[in-house]
C-alpha cells in the first residue's frame, strides 16, 4: 500500500425528494472536524466527499458544500429518485472504484487511487441496509451504529492481521460502539491482513452512524466546492424491483405533538403488569404519551397479550434505538439512564426521575431526583395531580 | 407450477426474558449465566416463511450458523414453521466471524441447501450483536434482489414474482410504506413490525394442519436435521472466521459516565408536600406554553 491508494471521506447522503436528511448533514459536520485534524497532523490535503444520488437533486449539491463538503460527487438520474439496494449498491461501488473521479478531486493521485480512505453511512432505515450491501460488494469491514470516530496509528498485534508480530497501522480510524444494554462502547477497526501469509486490503475503513449524534456545521454559503457528475450505469438485471406505491404515513406512537412523555424501563419487573396499569394512569392524567427503553422492546417480562402488544413494542423505544425526542415535561420509571436512552431524551424541558437508587445514572441527568419505588410514588403523584386539577376548576 | 421454496437464517441469542436474563453489577449482560434461545427477530422470520407454507405449500428450510447447542433451537423453529430440512453449520474455523465472514458461511450454506432458494428470509437483527448487516449481506454475496424492512408481503406463484410491503423511516422527515413488486428469487430482511395474517378458512385449516404436523416433526427433529462443517459447505477458507473478517473488536469498554447535564434537585419519595411541589412545577412548565 502506498499513499495515494486510499484517499478522503466519502458519504453516503440521505434525502426525499431533495430535502437532505438531517444525519446526512450530521455526518458532513463531523468529517469535516475529523479530516481537518488529520490533514494538519499527516500534512495532508484529504477531502470530505459527499455522495448524492437522486434525481432532480443538483440543487442541494449547494448545501452540502455550505456545511462542510469539499466536494460533491452527484449521480443525478431518473432510475435513482428512490433507494433501491441494487442500483444504489452499484452506483455508489461505481463512484468508490472510479479512477477519473478521484482524479477531479485530486489530481496528484489520479493513477494510484484506488477506493476511499473512510466512508460514513446513516444508521438508518436506509443506510444499515446500503452500507451492508455496499461493503459485501467492496469486499471491506463495516461498523454499525457508531457514536464517536478517533484517528490514531495503533500498534498492533493480532494473530490473523499481523502474524502475531506487533505491527502500527497508520490513519485508523477507531470506531466507537455503544452495545445494547447502553453501557459498553465497543471499539471496532477495519485492518488490513499484513500477515505474510494471509496478505489483502481492507479499505474503505466503514461504517454507518447513529442519527442526533454529531452536531452540524453553521452553514456558510461563501464555502467554496467541487460538484462532480457521474453517470451510472446499470443494466436490465438491476431494475428488477418496481416500486409501484409509497405512502406517507405517521407512526402510530406519536410522541412529538405531546407536552408530556412518560417512559419506564426495567424498574417495573417487580410487578409488571400492575406498574404499566399504574403508568398509563399517571400518562391518561398527563394527557401524555408512554415511551420504553429499549430492553422492553425485547419483551423481557410476560404480561397480558394486549399489555404487550401496546406498550412493549419497538415503536415506543426512546434512545438511540428508537426516538429522539424533546417534550416539556419527561418522566423517567424506573430507567438507570444507560447512554442508549439519555440520548433520546436529553433535549427535554423538564426532566423528573423517579427511582430507588441514588447511584443511577439518571440522576445526572434530570431535574428533579424522586428517590422511591415507583409503586410508592406514582399514586401520590397521580393523587396530587387529580388534587392541583380540581383546584383549577374550582 | 413448481413448488415455492423459501430458506430463513436463523440466529442464536441470549434469551432477555426477565428470569433468564442475567445482568453484572455494572448493568452489563453476564453472558454465561444467560440462557440462549431463537432470537427473536429469527423468530418474526421463521413466521413469515410459515405464511409462505399455509398459503403456497412452501417448502421450508432453516439454516444457522452456529455452535452444536444450536440444534434445539433449530428443533423449536421446526416446532412453529413445520420446516422440512433443519441445518447447523458449525466448525470451529467459523469462530471470531464478523458479519462479512459469517455472511460467507451463509451464503455457502444456503447453496448446499435442497432446492433453488426463491425467498430466503432474514430477522431484522440479532438482539445481542444488533448490526442488521449479515441478512443484506448474505444477500449480496448470493447475488438474490434485496428487500428489507419488509412488513407485508404476498406471492403470486404463477407470474413467479412478489408484492411486498416496506417500511422507510425517513428520521426527522416522515415515514413511507413502500410497495415494490419484483420477480423471484429475492432475500427479505422481514420487520420487527411483520404479522402474518391467515383470512380464509382454507388458509386456517391448512394452518391446523400444518401445525400439527409440526408438533409430531419437531419430535423426530434429527431426522430433518443436517449438520454441516467447513469443507462441506465448500466454504472458501480465507473468506471465513477470523482470517476472512476485516474488522477486529480493538477493545471493549465501559462507557464513561459523562458529566452531570443537570444538576438534579432530590426528593423523598415518600415525601407527599414535596412531591405536590414538584406537580406543581410541571404543570407551570406546561402551561407556559398556553399563555399568549
Amino acid at each position: 500500500m502506498t499513499e495515494g491508494d486510499y484517499r478522503h471521506v466519502y458519504i453516503i447522503i440521505e434525502h426525499e425528494e431533495g430535502k437532505i436528511l438531517q444525519v446526512s448533514l450530521e455526518m458532513i459536520g463531523e468529517a469535516r472536524r475529523m479530516l481537518d485534524d488529520f490533514n494538519k497532523k499527516y500534512s495532508s490535503k484529504e477531502k470530505v466527499v459527499a455522495v448524492l444520488l437522486g434525481h432532480n437533486i443538483k440543487d442541494i449539491s449547494g448545501v452540502l458544500i455550505q456545511h462542510g463538503a469539499d466536494a460533491v460527487i452527484c449521480s443525478d438520474h431518473p432510475e435513482l429518485r428512490y433507494v433501491r439496494n441494487t442500483i444504489y449498491t452499484k452506483t455508489i461501488f461505481q463512484i468508490a472504484t472510479d479512477r477519473e473521479i478521484a482524479a477531479k478531486i485530486e489530481p496528484e493521485y489520479a493513477i494510484q487511487f484506488k477506493r476511499p480512505r473512510y466512508m460514513f453511512f446513516a444508521a438508518d432505515s436506509i443506510g444499515r441496509h446500503l452500507s451492508s450491501t455496499v461493503l459485501a460488494h467492496l469486499e471491506s469491514g463495516l461498523a454499525s451504529d457508531i457514536n464517536k470516530l478517533v484517528v490514531g496509528d495503533l500498534q498492533i498485534t493480532h494473530q490473523n492481521k499481523t502474524g502475531g508480530k506487533p505491527m502500527t497501522y497508520e490513519k485508523t480510524l477507531e470506531m466507537y460502539r455503544p452495545d445494547f444494554s447502553g453501557f459498553l462502547w465497543t471499539t471496532i477497526l477495519c485492518l488490513d491482513n499484513k500477515n505474510p501469509a494471509m496478505q489483502k486490503d481492507y479499505h474503505p475503513q466503514s461504517c454507518s452512524i447513529i442519527p442526533g449524534v454529531f452536531e452540524i456545521i453553521k452553514p456558510d454559503p461563501s464555502r467554496k466546492g467541487m460538484i462532480i457528475e457521474h453517470v451510472p450505469k446499470f443494466d436490465a438485471q438491476d431494475l428488477r424491483v418496481r416500486i409501484i406505491d409509497r405512502k406517507i404515513i405517521k407512526s402510530e406512537i406519536d410522541f412529538d405533538s405531546r407536552k408530556t412523555i412518560v417512559s419506564f424501563g426495567r424498574g417495573i419487573k417487580d410487578s409488571p403488569e400492575q406498574n404499566i396499569k399504574m403508568i398509563e394512569e399517571l400518562a391518561s392524567e398527563l394527557d401524555a404519551q408512554i415511551g420504553i427503553t429499549l430492553p422492553l422492546s425485547k419483551k423481557p417480562f410476560s404480561v397480558s397479550q394486549a399489555t404487550d402488544s401496546s406498550y412493549l413494542i419497538p415503536d415506543r423505544v426512546i434512545g438511540i434505538s428508537g426516538r429522539k425526542v424533546s417534550p416539556k415535561v419527561y418522566i423517567a420509571i424506573g430507567i438507570s439512564g444507560a447512554m442508549q436512552h439519555i440520548s433520546g431524551m436529553r433535549d427535554s424541558e423538564f426532566i423528573v426521575a423517579i427511582n430507588p437508587d441514588e447511584n443511577a445514572p439518571i440522576k445526572d441527568e434530570c431535574d428533579v431526583f424522586i428517590k422511591g419505588r415507583m409503586e410508592d410514588v406514582v399514586p401520590i403523584m397521580i393523587e396530587e395531580i387529580r388534587k392541583q386539577k380540581q383546584v383549577v376548576q374550582a | 407450477m413448481d413448488a415455492i421454496n423459501v430458506a430463513v437464517i436463523v440466529k442464536l441469542e441470549p434469551d432477555f426474558s426477565e428470569g433468564n436474563v442475567s445482568y453484572n453489577p455494572d448493568g452489563t449482560l453476564n453472558r454465561a449465566e444467560t440462557k440462549n434461545i431463537l432470537g427473536p427477530h429469527s423468530a418474526i422470520a421463521v413466521n413469515a416463511a410459515f405464511y409462505a407454507k399455509v398459503k403456497h405449500g412452501a417448502r421450508i428450510s432453516i439454516g444457522t450458523m452456529g455452535p452444536p447447542v444450536a440444534e434445539s433451537m433449530l428443533q423449536y423453529s421446526q416446532l412453529i414453521s413445520d420446516a422440512d430440512e433443519l441445518y447447523l453449520y458449525s466448525d470451529r474455523i467459523f469462530a471470531g466471524a464478523d458479519t462479512l465472514a459469517t455472511a460467507e458461511v451463509l451464503k455457502s450454506g444456503i447453496l448446499k441447501m435442497q432446492g433453488k432458494m426463491d425467498i430466503v428470509f432474514s430477522g431484522h437483527r440479532a438482539s445481542d450483536g444488533e448490526t442488521g448487516q449479515t441478512g443484506p449481506q448474505t444477500a449480496w454475496k448470493l447475488g438474490m434482489t434485496f428487500l428489507g424492512n419488509v412488513i407485508d408481503y404476498e406471492i403470486d406463484p404463477e407470474s413467479r414474482t412478489i408484492r411486498a410491503k416496506r417500511l422507510v423511516r425517513l428520521q426527522g422527515i416522515y415515514d413511507v410504506v413502500e410497495e415494490v413488486e419484483a420477480p423471484l428469487p429475492v432475500f427479505i430482511a422481514i420487520d420487527p413490525s411483520y404479522k402474518p395474517k391467515f383470512n380464509t378458512v382454507s388458509q386456517r385449516l391448512a394452518y391446523e394442519k400444518y401445525q400439527k404436523e409440526a408438533r409430531h416433526r419437531a419430535q423426530d427433529f434429527k431426522q430433518y436435521f443436517k449438520l454441516f462443517n467447513a469443507a462441506q459447505i465448500e466454504a472458501d477458507p480465507k473468506l471465513i472466521g477470523i482470517s476472512g473478517s476485516p474488522t477486529i473488536v480493538y477493545k471493549v469498554e465501559r462507557i464513561p459516565k459523562g458529566k452531570a447535564t443537570r444538576q438534579a434537585e432530590i426528593i423523598d419519595g415518600s415525601d407527599q408536600e414535596q412531591i405536590r411541589k414538584i406537580v406543581a412545577k410541571m404543570r407551570q412548565s406546561l402551561s407556559t406554553m398556553v399563555i399568549k
